[in-house]
């Protein structure tokens, strides 16, 4: 069998081209019942994102050329390309290059952002699809699920989702790293704004468990209070909160320091030097620069938190050549097993067919033999059998071995791979 | 006892170095490694000690080789505690090298084995020194917990982090680590003195000799006393602290060694 993968992704193809290739989950599923024909192609699978758009199909080997053929066929039927449109924004993998580029997109090494995990939900979902289109077989069950572990390995064994990428998930990370834990912490919000909303989003989704919120306008601070089951305090009186909040997040529109360092030293006497993490997303900056000098207090400016997020993108990319090794040795142990796959089956279909040779030789001579008991009958078929497997063990072997041997990709296609289905 | 004790620094060496590439890779299956060739380590060092007790006939706490033997058993059994309580990983990449140093050079001081102790001891010698081991197992504790907190605490505020910062646990962890570190070596250390001036009146009826180790003690007993009470009135959190960490173990290095830099009363093997 082999694998073919025909996409295009955010790399090769920009927006507009992406959404006219895009699949919703029932374009999906008609798409796929229509592709799979069981002759050429014979099993499917289509990931759509609106990063890329990916056709996975199993075919056998000696109808490769024609499947790929089939796959751009398909697609240019699909949404009526303009010509040469897929030869200029598409590629096309085939067979161990597929493979590897599947375990890439599901280990998300393949991504704008390296390391962002909604990817692998997409490919979990589009094979619920296929599994319900049932369009995937044998060898794309097994091809996903291999894919599932190498995703989940690479997420486990390097630190490529470790550090936080974007502005909003930053506090979470601070937050960690100077209180262990979330649990049980007090978030305070100076101004309501979208930026400071997400990453209170994030902070309590992390643990903490009461958010203190404060606004010019209080009815958008009550709003925000209400979503996160929080309370509000008047703007005038948020100095004297301050000292209860251990992750304090600014974004006011103001023009002036609305945090100031005296304000903070007395907040950090109420809080008996408790360390205390200050970010302040807003541009003007809202909280006196000098704070950060203070003895437990770490104040994060939106430069720094750039700069930050930058060099966890560095971390990132260094993990994802660690990720890469593993994604190589999981390719070969994938290509291994499928090409057991494939020998399997053939080796079961000669031994059966030499055990049926010397029970039918049997037969013909079984007269010769004069009368015999069952018992002796049977003795002699079992004596054949035997004869026949152990004449035939040192070249069953051989060929199981030159299976697992990494040139066997051309023999196991020429040894009548269509039989092998049935047995 | 010699072969026992190979085969105990081989599996303090393999833990050392499965600790320092767990530390880089942020591995799982190598933490896990560094802890079993630990445990096993562990275990052959208690029967190292005592075999060495049973042969020589006295506490094997005496001379300089049982006695960085015994203080790398007692790291290891520290660090195990940390491990289970706090999970702090990274401490094994500072300590279990320090560990196998310690046993290597243990290895390599044949001078005095088997030789019987000078003096007959009573049950409150080794009460004093297996004591005042733990509790400069523990302000090791201190220290190095002590540097991670430091090391943080200057990234945070450059806002520029290191590869070796993802890889330290949260200021917080250090931090109590550190202040539980202090407070049970202290405890550890206050009995150890008493148990000490007690030994040593019915020795010889003075309590105090004036002699160097003494001293560094008392000023180390101090230090650590200040520390704790600077901790719990919540003045001298974090940074300060950490530095008296820093500080205190220099200290603790100079009452450990000091008997034979400086000689005194307590000069013995």
């Amino acid at each position: 069998m082999s694998i073919v993968l025909v996409g295009i992704n955010h790399r090769t193809a920009p927006v507009e081209v992406r959404e006219l290739l895009a699949f919703n989950d029932e374009a999906c599923a008609n798409g796929l019942r229509r592709l799979v024909d069981g002759e050429v192609l014979q099993e499917g699978l289509i990931v759509s994102t609106c990063n890329r758009v990916e056709i996975l199909s199993a075919t056998a080997s000696d109808k490769l050329e024609f499947s790929t053929h089939r796959l751009a066929q398909f697609l240019d039927h699909q949404r009526r390309l303009p010509a040469d449109f897929l030869k200029t924004h598409s590629y096309q993998h085939i067979d161990e290059q597929a493979v590897r580029h599947l375990f890439r997109v599901a280990s998300s090494l393949d991504s704008m952002v390296v390391g962002e995990p909604q990817v692998l939900g997409q490919v979990r979902h589009a094979y619920a699809i296929a599994v319900e289109a049932g369009t995937a077989g044998r060898v794309l069950n097994r091809l996903i699920h291999h894919t599932f572990r190498v995703a989940k390995r690479v997420r486990s064994e390097t630190g490529i989702a470790a550090n936080a990428v974007s502005i909003s998930y930053m506090a979470v990370e601070l937050g960690k790293k100077i209180f262990e834990s979330l649990k049980g912490r007090t978030v305070m919000l100076i101004g309501a704004g979208e930026m400071a909303e997400l990453s209170a989003r994030h902070l309590v989704n992390a643990g903490a468990s009461r958010v203190i919120i404060t606004n010019r306008t209080e009815t958008t601070a009550q709003e925000l209070a209400d979503e996160f089951g929080g309370e509000t305090v008047p703007f005038s009186q948020f100095p004297e909160f301050l000292g209860e909040a251990d992750v304090i997040i600014c974004s006011t529109g103001a023009d002036h320091f609305v945090v100031t360092e005296r304000m903070t030293r007395e907040a950090l006497d109420s809080r008996r030097n408790k360390p205390t993490c200050l970010i302040d997303i807003s541009v003007p900056r809202n909280i006196e620069p000098s704070t950060g000098h203070l003895p437990n207090v770490f104040l994060f400016d939106i430069d720094d938190l750039e700069s930050v997020i930058t060099s966890n993108i560095r971390e990132r990319e260094r993990e994802a050549e660690r990720a890469e090794l593993i994604v190589q040795s999981e390719v070969m142990q994938f290509q291994q097993s499928l090409r057991l796959m494939d020998a399997g089956p053939t080796i079961g279909a000669l031994r059966q067919k030499l055990q049926d040779m010397a029970r039918t030789e049997l037969q013909r001579q079984r007269k010769r033999l004069g009368q015999l008991t069952p018992e002796q009958e049977n003795a002699i078929e079992q004596l054949l059998i035997s004869t026949v497997n152990k004449i035939s063990h040192p070249v069953i072997d051989q060929m199981r071995r030159f299976y697992e041997s990494s040139e066997a990709e051309e023999s196991s296609a020429s040894t009548d791979p269509g039989n092998g289905e049935e047995l | 006892m010699r072969s026992l004790l190979l085969a105990v620094l081989a599996a303090y060496l393999i833990a050392a170095i499965h600790s320092i590439l767990a530390f880089v890779n942020k591995r799982r299956a190598l933490q896990s490694v560094a802890e079993w060739s630990m445990a096993a380590g562990f275990l052959l060092h208690t029967v190292a000690l005592i075999a060495d007790w049973v042969i020589d006939g006295h506490y094997p706490l005496f001379f300089l080789r049982e006695t960085l033997s015994f203080l790398a058993w007692a790291l290891v059994a520290v660090y195990a505690i940390v491990l289970i309580r706090y999970r702090a990983q990274a401490l094994g990449a500072f300590t279990m090298p320090l560990i196998s140093i310690l046993t290597f050079v243990a290895l390599l001081d044949p001078g005095t084995q088997n030789a019987p102790a000078p003096f007959s001891a009573t049950w409150l010698f080794p009460v004093h020194t297996t004591l005042l081991i733990f509790a400069y197992a523990a302000f090791f504790v201190v220290f190095v917990a002590s540097i991670m907190y430091l090391l943080q605490e200057r990234e945070l505020k450059l806002k520029t982090f290191s590869a070796i910062f993802h890889r330290l646990p949260p200021l917080s962890t250090v931090n109590e680590l550190a202040t539980s570190a202090a407070a049970i070596g202290l405890t550890l250390l206050t009995i150890g003195i008493a148990t000490g001036m007690v030994w040593s009146s019915s020795r010889d009826g003075k309590i105090w000799h004036n002699d160097p180790k003494e001293i560094f003690a008392v000023l180390t007993w101090l230090l650590y006393f200040s520390l704790i009470l600077y901790r719990s009135t919540s003045n001298w959190r974090g940074r300060n602290a950490a530095w008296l960490g820093v500080v205190g173990f220099a200290l603790v290095l100079c009452t450990f060694f000091g008997t034979r830099l400086l000689g005194g009363y307590h000069v013995f093997g």
